[in-house]
């Protein structure tokens, strides 16, 4: 009896010593994301209920939520900023798929050069993409008007940046190149852990190629491309540098986007306190259709 | 214990004498924008280590802004409170915006009555815009300049174009714009292109609208923005007719720094943003056979007011005396020295503010900078000095997407004027 409670005292005592250890581990990060995300993201909150400038830091309560939803200007960029993440979330995603499906079967060579050139406007910064693109779009030397003009789809240059027909989708573009590269890397390494065994099996049961991939593929890849989801959405969310570089959110404020409007706010007319309270909105959309996705690919599963 | 007794006499003579020794060195911070060569750090170098020869104990670190993201890492510095001791720029940001917002102290003791009475003989109005409402000076000033428009000289010539430009005086009327826009499109060239992509260089693209039928940008006052009136709307609708017949462009993707560049490379025969500044930088990037000649905007009259340039110094309210004081001994420097002075405006490309430094460019590479002195006697109205300026910027590019996008010109200054005056405290 004694030795069994000296025998649990005894765990008791090394478990506590491995959770204090955990935690010692764990307090760098901790005391990271406390630092640069917690208390950032409750000071935003705290702020969207003051009109904070230069020279101003009063409370107003709700005024700056109820001027938001009057905005016009705010109204239009969210439009465009979901435009940008309904189109371009599921064109990234099954872009992704289908490239990672054709270059995971491929030699490792092969397979590694495909996920280089993918992965490379990742890694490229967004200043160097942005000045290229810039260049493809130019509106009097830019290589997709000659591009266009020498196979006869336009007749004179158009002005694919200046253009509120354009300009949102140039952007959308822009986004989908540099949002690729890391979900074909991640399909790539999934659909490689696919159980070989479980394919072959469906394989001898006579299942085609489309039931292999949907019935067997398909439900072992699902973390991965909930993964996908949740950080392209985000990432469509906040799409911010290109149009900041490119466009300045026009023309006619056709490629403003929230995450541009919060900057603008709060850098070009130190309204702090309203950036800040479209940062609250921004946040509770994104955590709304993140929150959206997951339940979807639960009960996909 | 002697021993040990010397050494501690020793160390706490050290530490004193080390102490006495820190509080003689003090470490300011100078943040400068692109102003002409003050973005080379080789320059600027050696203006500091003009200033070291005089005052050792004074170490200036420097940190070099871009018109892109500066007004960004300023505000963000303001909010962290780590503003730099001295920031160089004009007096939109360092009098209207910071000094307006209590962030900067006020610089008086710099305008003594001989340097108010040498810059007031060069510009009253850089004196007045130096000023802030509360009566305070927030900027010493250095240099100046009046923003201008260019035109390619040949193409002019070989369009039949050049007979609507005096080429004396450097001006012409906006019947001779027109005309001249009509010339050079019958004889293929591309005219000009009005850019509103952001606000980089937008005084062109105001200077353009003003100037065509004699506006006002804003009232006498500085208390109200006025670009709804007849003449300015007359102004617009002409921009506006013109693009639609085709002899001129309009482009919301481009920013001043797009269209200079293909003004350089051949692309379009006039530039609207140009200074002396901006032909000292371009000229290597000039193409062949492009003959760039400074203009005044074209005015119903012909006699145009070009908007000023004034560049020059404010201190940030760090509240540390000893670095405010190490501060304005730099800007006394490096604006008043006999032999610095001149040699700081040099630096700029622009014209001093002091009356007495005369031509600092006779005898020199940037010779050809006196041509701009040309443009001097036709220096409007500063009304950059008026409230809500950020947000007037913002939305006159706007204006000018909406109007280039065919909308109502008088509907568009109407959204214009409200939105830019709401924005007036």
């Amino acid at each position: 009896m004694q030795l069994t409670r000296n025998m649990s005292k005894a765990m008791k005592a090394t478990r506590r010593r491995e959770n204090l250890s955990a935690y010692l581990f764990l307090t760098p990060a901790l005391l990271f994301f406390a630092g640069f995300v917690i208390f950032p993201m409750g000071m935003c909150l705290v702020t969207s209920f003051f009109n904070y400038s230069m020279t101003d830091f009063s409370f107003i309560a709700f005024d700056n939520y109820v001027e938001m939803f009057s905005d016009p200007t705010f109204g239009k960029s969210l439009v465009n900023t979901i435009v940008i993440v309904v189109v371009s979330v599921p064109t990234v995603c099954l872009f992704s798929l289908w490239v990672a499906s054709v270059i995971y079967k491929m030699n490792s060579f092969k397979t590694s050069f495909f996920r280089c050139v993918f992965y490379l406007p990742v890694v490229t910064g967004s200043v160097a993409v942005t000045v290229v693109w810039k260049w493809i779009f130019n509106n009097y030397y830019g290589l997709l008007n000659a591009l266009c003009k020498t196979l006869g789809i336009i007749t004179k240059n158009v002005n694919w940046l200046g253009d509120p027909a354009y300009a949102l989708w140039c952007i959308i573009m822009i986004l989908f190149t540099t949002s690729i590269g890391q979900p074909i890397v991640l399909y790539v390494s999934a659909l490689g852990n696919v159980d070989h065994s479980l394919v072959e099996a469906a394989q001898v049961d006579g299942a085609t190629n489309r039931q292999v991939f949907w019935k067997i593929k398909w439900p072992q890849i699902m973390p991965t491309t909930l993964y996908i989801l949740i950080i392209t959405t985000i990432n469509s969310f906040q799409c911010f540098a290109l149009i900041q570089l490119l466009t300045n959110g026009g023309p006619n404020y056709a490629t403003s986007t929230i995450m541009y409007y919060i900057y603008y706010n709060a850098f070009k007319l130190n309204r702090y306190g309203y950036g800040s309270a479209m940062g609250v909105i921004l946040a509770v959309i994104i955590a709304l259709f993140s929150l959206a996705q997951f339940r979807l690919a639960k009960n996909d599963r | 214990m002697k021993k040990l007794l010397a050494i501690l006499m020793a160390v706490m003579m050290m530490m004193s004498i080390s102490s006495v020794m820190a509080e003689d060195n003090v470490e300011i911070t100078l943040w400068t924008y692109p102003i002409g060569n003050w973005v080379d750090p080789e320059t600027v170098d050696g203006i500091i280590a003009n200033f070291n020869a005089v005052y050792p104990n004074i170490k200036v670190t420097v940190n070099y802004l871009d018109y892109t993201s500066g007004d960004d890492q300023v505000t963000g510095a303001i909010e962290a409170r780590t503003t730099p001791d001295i920031i160089m720029e004009g007096p939109e940001r360092l009098v209207t915006n910071w000094g307006a917002a209590g962030k900067m102290l006020p610089v008086n003791d710099l305008w003594t009555e001989e340097a108010l009475a040498d810059i007031s003989a060069g510009s009253e109005a850089v004196v007045a815009a130096c000023k802030g409402a509360d009566g305070n000076y927030y900027e010493y000033p250095l240099c100046m300049t009046t923003h201008t428009m260019v035109i390619d000289r040949a193409a002019f010539e070989a369009a039949g174009a050049l007979q609507y430009v005096d080429v004396e005086t450097r001006t012409w009327t906006t019947e001779g714009f027109v005309n001249a826009c009509r010339a050079l499109t019958d004889a293929g060239y591309m005219t000009g292109v009005v850019y509103c992509g952001g606000q980089g260089g937008d005084q062109g693209t105001r200077a353009l609208v003003n100037n065509l039928y004699s506006g006002r940008f804003t009232n006498a006052e500085h208390t109200a923005y006025t670009a709804d009136s007849e003449e300015n709307i007359q102004g617009l609708t002409l921009l506006q007719d013109m693009v639609n017949e085709g002899i001129l462009m309009a482009d919301p993707s481009i920013v001043a720094g797009d269209e200079i560049a293909l003004f350089c490379n051949g692309t379009i025969t006039m530039g609207f943003c140009w200074n002396a500044s901006a032909a000292v930088s371009n000229k290597a990037s000039m193409a062949d056979g492009i003959d760039p000649l400074p203009m005044a905007f074209p005015s119903d009259d012909g006699v145009p007011e070009l908007c000023g340039g004034i560049w020059g110094f404010g201190i940030f309210d760090n509240g540390d005396a000893a670095r405010a004081e190490a501060a304005k001994n730099f800007i006394r420097f490096v604006c008043d020295d006999a032999q610095q002075g001149p040699a700081s405006v040099y630096a700029t490309g622009f014209f001093p503010v002091r009356a007495s430094f005369g031509d600092v460019y006779a005898g020199t590479d940037k010779e050809a900078n006196g041509e701009f002195m040309v443009f001097m006697p036709f220096l409007g109205d500063y009304y950059n000095v008026t409230g809500g300026w950020a947000v007037q910027r913002t939305e006159w590019w706007n204006l000018l997407q909406r109007v280039f996008g065919g909308g109502n010109v008088t509907e568009e200054v109407a959204t214009y004027v409200a939105n830019a005056n709401a924005s007036i405290k």
